[in-house]
């Protein structure tokens, strides 16, 4: 970017409409009596991070990303909100395993699915999708607790996959909105306050 | 901002040169500018403007990219040292320096983590904003046990101009009457939560001399008149700071000392201007100006000043200085002494000790404080009570177990999703902050054939820590785990980390003050004892490096130089 002699230093000047807006909601929520310089220069020309020129690799072929897919609700399932299906929380492991894993935990992701597929034929004859709840649950307690067969490497699987879905879906807007209690803008620190007159856990920490 | 101030060429001959624009070249960009200097800042990123270019600030966690976490073949390629950080993540990153374009050298067995800005604002835009005065406990620290060189000040050398800067920054925390940390002119504390207040009363009923307090930061909990005036407001208590605060409620030079520079019309500055060195004219023995690369263009440029800042950050200050070789200096300017580089410190972080405190159920929070709590130092104060020399602060705080705890623990489904919707057990952790010896084998170089790709010689660096370093980061994780577990805690686990130098981020000394020109770079005044009209007042001026997060100490030593810069300037004798 230059910042030459036409002293051009701001990056963008895109006029982005809906920054704009919470922008000025943002400071109507805070009562600020901001001034429409202050508001202007707040909400003009503020780029949102939104990378569209990235190829939405993914990282998981079908049959995985359906198994990612059955075994994200299982571990968040639908309760009085939706669960990882609806927060789409396959889709994001499949997209954060392209980019964000090493070479090393993709291959570990990959043997971690495999060894699911195949415990699950052994155990009850059957593709993991197509077993009871019963027996999907019994599989991975026991490969959580690395009893019945499986090992500590398998439990230790089993964590990383429930860590994977744990973050996509609470830093999903289903989990963090409608599951938690989202309050980007706090407006202060309350040191006690009753958990009950908030009712659930805050979205961000 | 008025887009005229940002110049590249120019004819013009400034009064003062600021390199840097960090906490302290800011701070002096705005003193000299206040004084009726006319002043360029000159600094080696990019422009950052407030509010327009925190690009990271508000961004919800879905609409990012990967959900606030960063490709590795960029982090892997780019930010491989600055991802060590803790406030390092994809809406903070365009912050931080990049590592394959800034390289620098270490032994292999003696790791050094650089965490470093790179843009205008500097680190101010990514600190902690912990301020605390230190006190002649620290300042006589050198003297009293021999190791490095006696502070040329005290503590009533300094002792207004804390006040100074604190009235400008606004700092809130609470009046507490210790002598090791004095007060301040305080906006209100942060509230402590109910877990904290129980164990502050407990520990201090155990412990006499120790205080649990609530942090002191550089926010506006409370904007007074004057920083309204400034436009800053209030702090909303998103704790998302190093993404760029469009409030103003943390301190940085875009919120806070720039505002004030440019007011006076005094100020210019050049940006993506690298300095490469500082221009001496031996005739004179003064500093005349600043050779600087530009980063974009590789062109070379001069600019001329009657007095010269050197604020480009601890290291930053240290290479110039190096890379500034004439007839007269031929190991850097200013460094008849030999001191310059030597006697680099950072504080003791790695260890601290963590434990889950039982009940508190129907207790919460609302809001994401800033700051947390603080234990001052307790030992060796008043007598010698530990085999080390020196001591350290605690940090720390409470909270409730969020989401990201539980993805480690056992169980999933339906009572799993309902157990983190019922949020989790209460935690506490303290974490030390350690004061490391000045030592003569702790150093920064130039290395002899590296350069960066704008011909800059890479600097190399040694720095590792003493038997007293270890000796003290045992005692900070043995007294936290021996605290927490007195005070009823559950599960008190302690830690001592791989934690290499540098990670701190409070990286101080190589152009230490002293009284003595032989074994010292700097005078009581920051002033370089060799030359003049060249003034060092960010983190490289340090004697020794005490336990306190040191920017607040920075600040004030940089305005109180400021002061005296320009009576001499106005006596003629610089």
């Amino acid at each position: 970017m230059n910042s030459h002699n036409t002293g051009s230093l701001i990056t963008s000047t895109v006029n982005n409409p809906e920054r704009r807006t919470a922008i000025k909601q943002l400071a109507a929520f805070c009562g600020l009596a901001l001034s429409a310089n202050s508001l202007s220069l707040m909400a003009d020309s503020f780029l949102m991070p939104l990378d569209k020129s990235r190829s939405k690799n993914s990282f998981l072929n079908k049959s995985q990303l359906a198994l990612v897919r059955e075994l994200g609700e299982i571990i968040i399932p639908t309760t009085e909100t939706p669960g990882a299906i609806a927060a789409g929380v396959h889709d994001f492991i499949s997209h954060q395993a392209a980019y964000c894993f090493s070479a090393d935990e993709q291959q570990m992701l990959q043997a971690g699915l495999e060894k699911i597929a195949s415990s699950a034929n052994k155990l009850y004859g059957k593709d993991f999708l197509l077993c009871e709840s019963a027996q999907q649950i019994e599989l991975l307690t026991h490969m959580e607790q690395s009893k019945a067969g499986f090992t500590e490497d398998d439990r230790q699987f089993f964590k990383q996959l429930k860590a994977l879905v744990v973050f996509g879906y609470y830093t999903s807007e289903i989990g963090a909105t409608q599951e938690l209690a989202y309050f980007p803008i706090p407006g202060g620190y309350k040191g006690s306050v009753k958990f009950a007159t908030i009712g659930k856990a805050w979205a961000l920490n | 901002m008025s887009k005229s101030i940002y110049i590249t060429d120019t004819k013009e001959t400034f009064d003062a040169i600021v390199v840097g624009s960090g906490v302290t070249g800011g701070w002096a960009a705005k003193e000299l500018c206040e004084k009726g200097l006319k002043t360029l800042m000159v600094e080696r990123g990019r422009p950052v403007e407030h509010r327009t270019d925190y690009v990271g600030e508000g961004v919800k966690p879905w609409d990012m990219p990967f959900r606030g976490k960063i490709e590795k073949a960029v982090v892997d390629e780019q930010y491989y040292i600055q991802k060590q950080n803790y406030a390092f993540n994809d809406a903070t990153k365009h912050f931080y320096a990049n590592d394959r374009d800034f390289p620098y050298s270490t032994p292999k067995e003696k790791p050094f983590s650089w965490i470093r800005g790179n843009q205008l604002g500097g680190k101010s835009l990514l600190w902690h904003r912990q301020s605390y005065r230190w006190s002649d406990l620290d300042f006589s620290a050198n003297a009293q046990d021999g190791h490095g060189v006696d502070w040329p000040i005290r503590y009533k050398d300094i002792e207004s101009w804390y006040d100074y800067v604190e009235h400008h920054v606004g700092i809130s925390g609470s009046v507490e009457n210790i002598a090791v940390l004095p007060d301040s002119k305080f906006l209100p504390p942060f509230e402590f939560n109910a877990v904290e207040k129980y164990l502050k009363s407990k520990i201090e009923k155990k412990y006499s001399d120790r205080k649990l307090i609530m942090g002191r930061c550089a926010h506006l909990s409370e904007p007074a008149k004057h920083h309204i005036e400034q436009g800053r407001y209030k702090c909303m208590a998103r704790n998302e700071c190093q993404k760029g605060c469009s409030f103003g409620a943390y301190f940085s030079t875009q919120s806070s000392t720039l505002p004030a520079a440019l007011k006076t019309n005094n100020l210019s500055i050049a940006t993506n201007s690298i300095v490469h060195s500082v221009i001496y004219d031996k005739n004179t023995n003064r500093a005349t100006g600043v050779r600087v690369i530009d980063s974009e263009t590789l062109e070379v440029r001069e600019y001329f000043a009657k007095v010269i800042f050197l604020c480009a950050s601890t290291l930053g200050t240290t290479q110039v200085m190096l890379n500034s070789v004439s007839e007269t200096f031929p190991n850097g300017i200013a460094n008849s002494s030999g001191a310059l580089g030597h006697y680099l410190m950072d504080h003791l972080y790695g260890a601290g000790a963590s434990g889950t405190m039982p009940g508190f159920e129907d207790e919460y929070y609302s809001g994401r404080r800033p700051t947390g709590v603080y234990m001052p130092r307790f030992k060796n104060v008043d007598k010698k009570d530990a085999d080390y020399l020196r001591g350290y602060s605690f940090a720390g705080g409470a909270s409730r177990e969020s989401w990201g705890s539980f993805a480690y623990k056992d169980g999933f489904g339906a009572d799993f999703k309902n157990a983190i919707k019922n949020a989790g057990a209460w935690k506490f952790s303290l974490r030390g902050s350690g004061e490391m010896l000045p030592r003569y084998e702790n150093q920064v170089s130039l290395h002899p054939t590296k350069k960066d790709k704008w011909g800059m010689p890479q600097l190399h660096i040694v720095c590792d820590y003493s038997e007293n370093d270890i000796k003290m980061l045992h005692d900070i994780a043995d007294t936290a785990a021996e605290m927490l577990e007195s005070a009823g805690m559950k599960d008190v686990s302690k830690y001592i980390e791989e934690w290499p130098p540098g990670l701190s981020i409070h990286e101080m000394g190589t152009a230490r003050m002293g009284k003595d020109p032989k074994t010292s770079v700097l005078n009581g005044h920051n002033q370089c004892h060799d030359v003049p009209n060249l003034f060092v007042t960010d983190g490289a001026c340090m004697s020794s490096s005490a336990w306190q997060n040191p920017s607040l100490t920075f600040m004030a030593l940089t305005a109180r130089a400021c002061d005296y810069a320009v009576e001499q300037l106005k006596l003629g004798n610089i």
